[in-house]
């Protein structure tokens, strides 16, 4: 009896690709707005947006997440009504649509975290059902004169007409490609997903129509695909992306229309480095953090062993051994681990880009509730940051803006008056530093931070940027006595701080000019790695542990210790043996197998590791608690030891060592007949 | 803490000599060309990092980076030093690696000029370790210029890495 | 070995489907991820079943169904479409263009199976 198929195995991969549709629907949504708003109709975004909430639909439905059902079909009756009239859209209506989109957010939120979704509001549901998406404004323009089959032409759609005449009167050609799927295209790389992607980097598709063909060697599938682009490169570039000759290319509309009788309104048509929406998706394979995790793991034990390996060659080369070919070999192997290493941790990178998509919508609210007027410009070009780095940056981006929209860019007519455009300007760039860093500014125009203000609140002189900075970051202040509807409590300029300096080691600056405009640059690591794990206590001095190594912590019954011969060894370096679930298991004292100076008395916990399936226990004082800790390898060759996978800051500013204590348990053995210091 | 600002060289054609950090490890003086110098920071104890070298006294978070700290009365073999308030950390750079020297002061910055730059003579070289680097005559005082890579342990290879 | 050609631009979607025919092991599932790369497949593999979503980009299930039967070889192939509730117009239209049959999401992965199953048999008894 095969066992039944269960739907809800999906969920994970329900919840993520929903959220993909969901952040790509709010994205054409503001496009949607952004053209509303300069008179425009924008046909493509809003089919987009259509097909988003429909595929959102038809999964929840699979699923079983009926609310979404519910909110996701109005959002798509009222959409096609739109896609339809093909007009600009509503801008009273974009509203609705976000926040049904929000209340769709909130339901797959509380389905990932194994929760019953909650009932879509009625609220909402009315409120969509009333929607009337449709705008005054006229949308067709005049017959265009189109050189092409009728059979292809038939199959436009009147805004694929549209967006052809607009591009050639924006001086793009507008050409016609024929490719023919065969197999030996197929294996030389040529099919029509791997065409369509190379010929979307250098020109938008504006529609690909199946034609039937009779059935020839260049075509033995009897099929072509008609592909009807804009572009401005050149004939050879397009032919190249296809695979075909550059003469067979046709143009399908003239440089110059040949009726033009009233001005046909404008279309919003995409540029030539647009891709088509999903094509830069069709590579990406989505991967579990903690399988890469995992991955890292393996490589520290592969690290490990390197050690040994090392060690044991340098004593064959000390009984006078010839080792030059096995160093070599060395120096290639660590060359291959750091290169794994850097492989490993690069999978973990996502693009900045992506990070910043929801700064938009951000913003879109907090110019409400301001009143200012605010233009973003998001300049982040192909900067990659690791996942971990960026989910904690994030936060301290989102406060930067809101301040920068609270405080420092002033109402327009403040502005007018002072000379400037209404609109003030908020501009967060990225570029990677170096290969190890990143640096990201968010800055505005607005009137600079009040020096004068904060010098008084600490009551001292702030002559420099960097000394009004450190003002800045004391907790507890702000420049505003009652906290603002935007910014609100909690989240000052201290936590900025503390996240980009203290947890990710990175820094903060910040430049600024009354009048003018403020600068903050941050400077983050790329990459780090973060661990959940336990704080322990030995000898007063504290220790972190990861989670994931840790087999079992149990109290130490001292009666229970059975301690066998020991030749003349110190009191503290004896290990001991303990019995665990019938295992023999050996104890040792965490302060012997660190070092750690001072005395202290017996331990009374330990945590117990397996290596290589054999366990050791290391004795220590207390667990003293479990938390998420940023790990920063010790890579100065000083402080690379065996044991040591890293140090972290646990809030007081000092660091606290990592302790790999399954590498730990392996030097032991070599260790082996010492006496303790 | 204080914060060195760093100079770079001179221009070409003025002899006016390169900008040194001054420090002392028992009663001696040393000099650390000022463009090694990241920042001076003062001392309040360091991390230790069991399985170092025994004249690492550990790591210390500057700034948010982790730096680790070599013990430089120890490495010159001075024998354990006090900590006093006097003590810095001198944080220094070779390549990509950014290392702190500990000193029992630092608190001077001189110009030396290529002539006052002697090479140490060999007893003293030998007995060094190849620490130093050169001998250098300021008014009445002698003291010695620190080869900053040996000191942070870049050995020539000899066996493995 | 019936081949099954399972067009959907979502890959859940499609791995949903996938598991939901599994327990048939007379059945082996290609993935197109949309209508102008299901219909290069069709062009140039022969399939006995095909379940097409209606919804998908560059181009709709009704122009892909449009186009296959336009071709004389593939006017018999059993396609099932795939439309969700509350969508009756393109049902219509979609079986006025010559559908074989369609499915309602959301489905059961029994009713898809047994779908599925039943016109690639009755397409082998037919043959």
């Amino acid at each position: 009896m095969t066992p039944r198929v269960d739907l809800k195995e999906f969920l994970s991969a329900y919840v993520a690709e929903v959220d993909e549709q969901l952040q790509a629907a709010n994205a054409k949504l503001l496009e949607v707005e952004a053209s509303s708003h300069a008179g425009h109709a924008n046909p493509r975004s809003v089919r987009d947006l259509f097909r988003a909430l429909h595929t959102v639909k038809g999964l929840s439905a699979m699923v079983g997440v009926e609310p979404a059902v519910a909110i996701a079909h109005r959002m798509e009756t009222v959409l096609r009504v739109a896609d339809t009239a093909g007009g600009p859209v509503a801008l009273s209506s974009v509203d609705t649509l976000l926040q049904a989109i929000r209340e769709i957010e909130l339901r797959v939120r509380e389905v990932s975290q194994g929760k019953e979704p909650s009932p879509a509001p009625r609220a909402i549901l009315d409120a969509l059902d009333k929607l009337d998406l449709s705008s005054p404004l006229s949308t067709r323009g005049p017959a265009t004169a189109l050189d092409l089959d009728p059979a292809v032409a038939s199959k436009l759609a009147p805004f694929e007409l549209d967006l052809l005449s607009a591009g050639v009167r924006n001086g793009r050609r507008a050409l016609r490609a024929d490719f023919s799927p065969s197999p030996a295209k197929a294996e030389r790389g040529f099919s029509i997903n791997t065409v369509r992607e190379r010929v979307g980097s250098v020109a938008e598709i504006v529609k690909v129509v199946p034609v039937a063909v009779p059935p020839t060697d260049e075509a033995p599938g009897a099929l072509s695909f008609a592909i009807l682009l804009l572009t401005s490169a050149s004939d050879e570039e397009i032919a190249n992306a296809v695979g075909i000759a550059p003469e067979s290319l046709q143009v399908v509309m003239p440089a110059t229309p040949t009726l033009e009788s009233a001005t046909p309104p404008p279309v919003v048509a995409a540029g030539d480095d647009d891709l088509e929406p999903l094509s830069h998706r069709r590579n990406i394979v989505r991967v579990e953090v903690s399988r890469l995790d995992d991955a890292m793991e393996h490589l520290s034990t592969l690290i490990v062993t390197r050690s040994r390996l090392s060690r044991a060659i340098a004593e064959l080369t000390s009984t006078g051994a010839n080792t030059r070919a096995l160093a070599e070999i060395m120096r290639d192997n660590a060359r291959q681990l750091r290169d794994l290493r850097a492989a490993i941790l690069r999978v973990r990178m996502v693009p900045v880009s992506e990070v910043l998509e929801r700064i938009p919508l951000l913003l879109r609210g907090l110019r409400r509730e301001s009143g200012k007027q605010v233009r973003l410009e998001l300049d982040a070009g192909n900067a990659e940051l690791d996942k971990g780095v960026a989910e904690r940056l994030f936060p301290a981006i989102v406060h930067l803006v809101r301040n920068a929209v609270d405080h420092a860019i002033e109402a327009p007519a403040d502005r007018t008056r002072a000379g400037k455009p209404a609109e003030g300007t908020l501009r967060i760039q990225c570029f990677a530093q170096s290969n190890t860093r990143l640096e990201l500014t968010v800055s505005d125009d607005g009137s600079g931070v009040d020096r004068a203000s904060v010098a008084r609140r600490v009551g001292r002189d702030l002559a420099t940027d960097a000394a009004l900075l450190d003002a800045l970051c004391r907790a507890g202040l702000s420049t505003r006595d009652q906290a603002t509807t935007t910014s609100g409590r909690g989240m000052g300029m201290d936590i900025v701080k503390r996240i980009v300096v203290d947890q990710l080691g990175g820094e903060l600056a910040m430049k600024t000019a009354a009048g003018v405009g403020t600068t903050f640059t941050l400077r983050v690591p790329l990459t780090i790695s973060i661990v959940d794990a336990f704080t322990i206590e030995r000898h007063k001095q504290r220790f972190v542990v990861p989670v994931s190594m840790v087999e079992e912590i149990f109290e130490i019954e001292p009666a229970a210790v059975r301690f066998g011969p020991s030749r003349g060894m110190a009191e503290g370096s004896r290990a001991g043996i303990v019995e665990r679930r019938g295992e023999a298991v050996p104890l040792v004292d965490l302060a012997w197998s660190l070092r750690l100076a001072g005395v202290g008395v017996a331990p009374r916990q330990a945590i117990l590791v397996r290596r290589g399936g054999e366990p050791t226990a290391f004795g220590l004082d207390r667990v003293i608690g479990q938390q998420e800790a940023v790990v920063r390898p010790l890579i100065d060759p000083l402080v690379q030891a065996p044991g040591i996978a890293g140090a972290t800051d646990l809030g007081d500013g000092k660091p606290t060592l990592v302790l790999d204590l399954v590498a730990l348990g392996g030097t032991l053995a070599a260790r082996d007949g010492e006496r303790a210091a | 803490m204080t914060n060195l600002t760093r100079y770079g060289a001179p221009a070409e054609g003025q002899s006016a000599g390169t900008l040194h950090v001054v420090f002392k490890v028992a009663q001696s003086e040393y000099l650390l060309p000022s463009e090694t110098v990241l920042q001076m920071e003062s001392f309040s104890g360091a991390t230790p990092v069991p399985g170092a070298p025994s004249y690492v006294i550990g790591i210390v978070q500057i700034r948010g980076r982790v730096v680790p700290v070599v013990d430089l009365r120890l490495r010159f073999g001075a024998g354990v030093g006090e900590t006093v308030l006097d003590n810095r950390i001198v944080v220094g750079q070779y390549g990509d690696r950014v290392v702190g020297l500990l000193v029992d002061s630092a608190r001077e910055v001189v110009k030396v000029t290529a002539a006052q730059l002697k090479p140490p003579p060999p007893i003293l070289n030998h007995q060094a370790s190849g620490f130093v680097k050169a001998v250098v005559q300021v008014g009445s005082r002698v003291m010695m210029l620190v080869d900053f890579a040996r000191v942070i342990g870049e050995e020539p290879l000899h066996g493995v890495d | 070995m019936a081949e099954v050609l399972i067009v959907d631009d979502s890959k859940v979607m499609r791995d949903m489907v996938t598991s939901c025919l599994r327990p048939n092991s007379a059945l082996t599932v290609t993935h197109a991820s949309s209508g102008l790369e299901a219909i290069e497949r069709l062009s140039l593999t022969r399939f006995d079943a095909v379940v097409l979503d209606l919804n998908m980009p560059d181009i709709g299930g009704i122009e892909v169904l449009e186009f296959v039967r336009s071709q004389d070889k593939l006017r018999a192939l059993p396609i099932i479409i795939v439309t969700t509730r509350g969508d009756e117009a393109s049902r219509a239209k979609a079986l006025g263009a010559g559908a074989t049959s369609y499915m309602t999401k959301p489905f059961t992965p029994e009713a898809i199976l047994n779908e599925v199953s039943a016109l690639v048999a009755s397409q082998a008894a037919g043959a």
